[in-house]
């Protein structure tokens, strides 16, 4: 009786306890384990404001196509439609509109601003699309200079040049994406001067096509595609003066292929890290090359098909994130490549996106412009989403035990997280612990870690038994030469006895 | 007691091809029993080699073992090649019968247990570093057993190996054209069913 008492106690208790860890983010959480296969997980990042003209008292953003994030954390907007700069403040209000530079004494707007970058010392760069040039203001939005189109022999002289987006590194070289270059990025040096093109992939000698182009006709030449190097739509730079490129050009087979073969070729990548000379160095030793996601449903279905990389956001850490606008997914990768958290989709609830076209970070606080929704949504970390990125920061700092202690705290929030596994396991590789190093490199699926473990491991087994393992052979050698012999003699002896009988 | 004893012989006829085919089809050293054991140890070894391969050189996902497709991938191949073998070398005035072949051929299977077998054990216990080992006897087993189909059917039918080269050429090809019989086969019977079944759909919606 009094059993039944405490069980309808515990029924009543439990009915009436609201559900925990609820989710409400109208997107899927998810990351790939080793096989692809996309694995639910706790939400890294959840929408927590919308910002748009009426939140900033002023006129609605008209098709807005970038933003940046400045230094003193201000987010500078490049609201398109409006031909106007809006620069909001750290608590989300509004700082100030730039809508016009007085230009040598003549009043001057932009026409369509497609692209801006804040340097570090608070200098506006505005990609002004439709007047095809490059304005450049001090802090207080005063005008400076302005960059017009490139001027060069190898240039064709109807060249229409509309640059959408820029940035500019510390020694004040100016690198532009201009809609319709398939050559790269223009290089402007500090004066504003033509340089060249720079980062285009190489173009890598292919025997299929060489076999298939020599027996073709001249019609079907023809009417094969030409191969077009990449033509990137968007460019941000890293601490180092390293450009992080995104472009939406590569074939789709090229990406499917990439995925498939775990291809770390830099010509089947949507997201690059160029260096000075223009050659890709981005690490991909995560699972699968940084692609975003890497299995989808095929056609037919509401999230089929390839993500499509537009944006991309570097990190003082090195850590980037790339946005996909088809899916209105934000993918992150740490330093070598491997997938941190996914968050966002399309849709039109909060935390949702229709056409999201550019992506920042501000105060670990992601920021996402809509370009059809005229709208900022504002992501902040959630306590696992902190957890993993402190864990990938501390690691990139040396400071492993620290890092290990987060992922561990990381695996009681997510039991799948692959890369947990793997950063306790480099711990205790650290430690000398290979035993618990193998386990967890094994539940991280990483194999060449594993292996090292290994070997250490099997060092040690051996050195603590090297008595025995010297014994052990000893025993067998003196045991097969007795065997022989023995083996001889019985020979020996039914040879005699034969002998005899004979 | 006689599988044991024709197992045995098998040792000595992966070293001594040429004899040892000989003798398996004329001393009636080799007998259909343990020719089946032989493939279904071949299938057992396949299937322990995708469980039990060590970590560092095994990517399959080891809960998704399907045990009928891992005995169908090696039993199909096998048939398969016997089949064409009997096909084509009746033709080719080949002296040996469908139960020659395939005795030969399963006994030319041999390699692949005896160093796959120790290769489970191996890849236990070697790092990614000493992985080329392991891929060598890998590649061997495949070689060692492919050499000894080749001389085992050159000897059963008393080819000469000029004759086998080219045979051997064309029980692969005619492998694949029994696949690509059967699935015509099968997806034109489909088709006919299919067919079938609309009509008397159709009939049974108008009546």
């Amino acid at each position: 009786m009094r059993a039944r008492r405490i069980l309808a106690i515990v029924f009543i208790f439990v009915l009436l306890c609201p559900a925990v860890a609820h989710a409400d983010e109208p997107y899927s959480n998810y990351n790939y384990d080793f096989w692809g296969t996309p694995i639910p997980a706790p939400a890294a990042y959840v929408p927590s404001r919308i910002i748009d003209g009426r939140a900033l008292d002023i006129d609605n953003f008209n098709k807005p196509s970038d933003l940046f994030t400045g230094p003193d954390n201000r987010l500078y907007v490049a609201d398109s439609g409006n031909s106007r700069i809006v620069v909001i403040n750290e608590n989300w209000e509004l700082d100030r509109i730039i809508d016009g530079f007085d230009k040598n004494g003549v009043r001057d707007t932009f026409r369509n601003p497609q692209g801006l970058f804040v340097t570090p010392t608070g200098e506006i760069y505005v990609a002004d699309t439709d007047n095809s040039r490059i304005v450049h203001l001090d802090p207080d939005g005063k005008f400076i200079r302005e960059i017009g189109p490139p001027v060069s022999d190898i240039i064709p002289a109807d060249f229409k040049y509309y640059p959408t987006a820029l940035v500019v590194d510390k020694a004040n070289r100016i690198y532009i994406v201009a809609q319709g270059v398939n050559q790269g990025l223009i290089e402007l040096d500090h004066n504003g001067d033509f340089v060249g093109y720079t980062g285009a992939s190489k173009v890598k000698f292919n025997l299929i096509d060489y076999t298939w182009k020599m027996i073709a006709t001249d019609e079907q030449r023809e009417r094969m595609v030409l191969f077009v190097p990449t033509e990137y739509n968007n460019i941000d730079i890293d601490n180092d003066g390293f450009l992080y490129v995104t472009t939406g050009t590569i074939a789709l087979e090229d990406i499917d292929y990439a995925i498939r073969t775990r291809s770390k070729d830099d010509r089947y990548a949507p997201v690059r890290k160029l260096n000075p000379t223009g050659t890709d160095v981005l690490r991909r030793n995560g699972y699968f090359p940084p692609v975003g996601d890497v299995s989808f449903r095929s056609r037919g279905y509401a999230e089929a098909g390839h993500s499509q990389l537009y944006d991309v956001c570097v990190e003082d850490s090195g850590i980037y994130s790339v946005l996909d606008k088809k899916k209105g997914r934000i993918f992150t990768y740490d330093t070598d490549g491997n997938l941190l958290y996914v968050f966002g989709g399309i849709g039109n609830r909060l935390g949702n996106f229709r056409d999201p076209v550019a992506l920042d970070i501000i105060n670990d606080q992601f920021v996402v412009l809509d370009f059809n929704m005229a709208q900022i949504t504002v992501f902040e970390p959630t306590e696992y989403g902190r957890l993993v990125k402190e864990a990938v920061e501390l690691h990139l700092n040396g400071k492993y035990d620290e890092s290990a202690a987060r992922w561990e705290q990381v695996l009681k929030y997510n039991a799948n997280c692959e890369l947990a596994y793997i950063g306790m396991g480099k711990a205790y590789l650290r430690k000398d612990d290979f035993r618990n190093a193998m386990k967890y490199f094994k539940l991280g699926n990483k194999r060449d870690y594993y292996s090292k473990a290994f070997d250490l491991y099997r060092q040690e087994v051996i050195g603590d038994n090297f008595g025995l393992v010297v014994a052990g052979l000893v025993v067998l050698y003196i045991g097969s030469r007795v065997l022989k012999r023995i083996r001889v003699r019985k020979k020996a002896g039914l040879k005699a006895m034969g002998k005899v009988e004979a | 007691m006689e599988v044991l004893q024709s197992l045995r012989y098998s040792l000595y006829l992966i070293f001594h091809p040429f004899d040892g085919f000989w003798d398996l089809k004329h001393e009636k050293k080799g007998n259909l029993k343990t020719a089946m054991l032989i493939v279904a140890m071949v299938c057992v070894t396949f299937i322990l080699r995708r469980q039990l391969t060590g970590f560092i050189l095994n990517e399959v996902k080891l809960r998704e073992l399907n045990i009928i497709v891992e005995i169908l991938s090696v039993a199909l191949p096998f048939f398969l090649w016997c089949v064409a073998n009997w096909c084509l070398t009746t033709l080719m005035d080949g002296e040996g019968s469908f139960k020659d072949i395939v005795i030969t051929s399963a006994y030319a299977l041999i390699p692949i247990i005896l160093i796959n077998l120790p290769l489970i054990v191996f890849s236990n216990i070697i790092t990614l570093e000493e992985a080329a080992f392991y891929r060598f006897f890998d590649i061997l087993a495949i070689v060692w057993a492919g050499v000894l189909l080749f001389l085992g059917t050159s000897v059963v039918h008393q080819y000469s190996l000029t004759k086998t080269f080219l045979t051997s050429i064309c029980i692969v090809i005619g492998m694949g054209l029994i696949i690509f019989i059967a699935l015509l086969f099968f997806s034109l019977l489909q088709q006919m069913f299919s067919f079938f079944y609309t009509i008397y759909k159709e009939v049974a919606l108008r009546l």
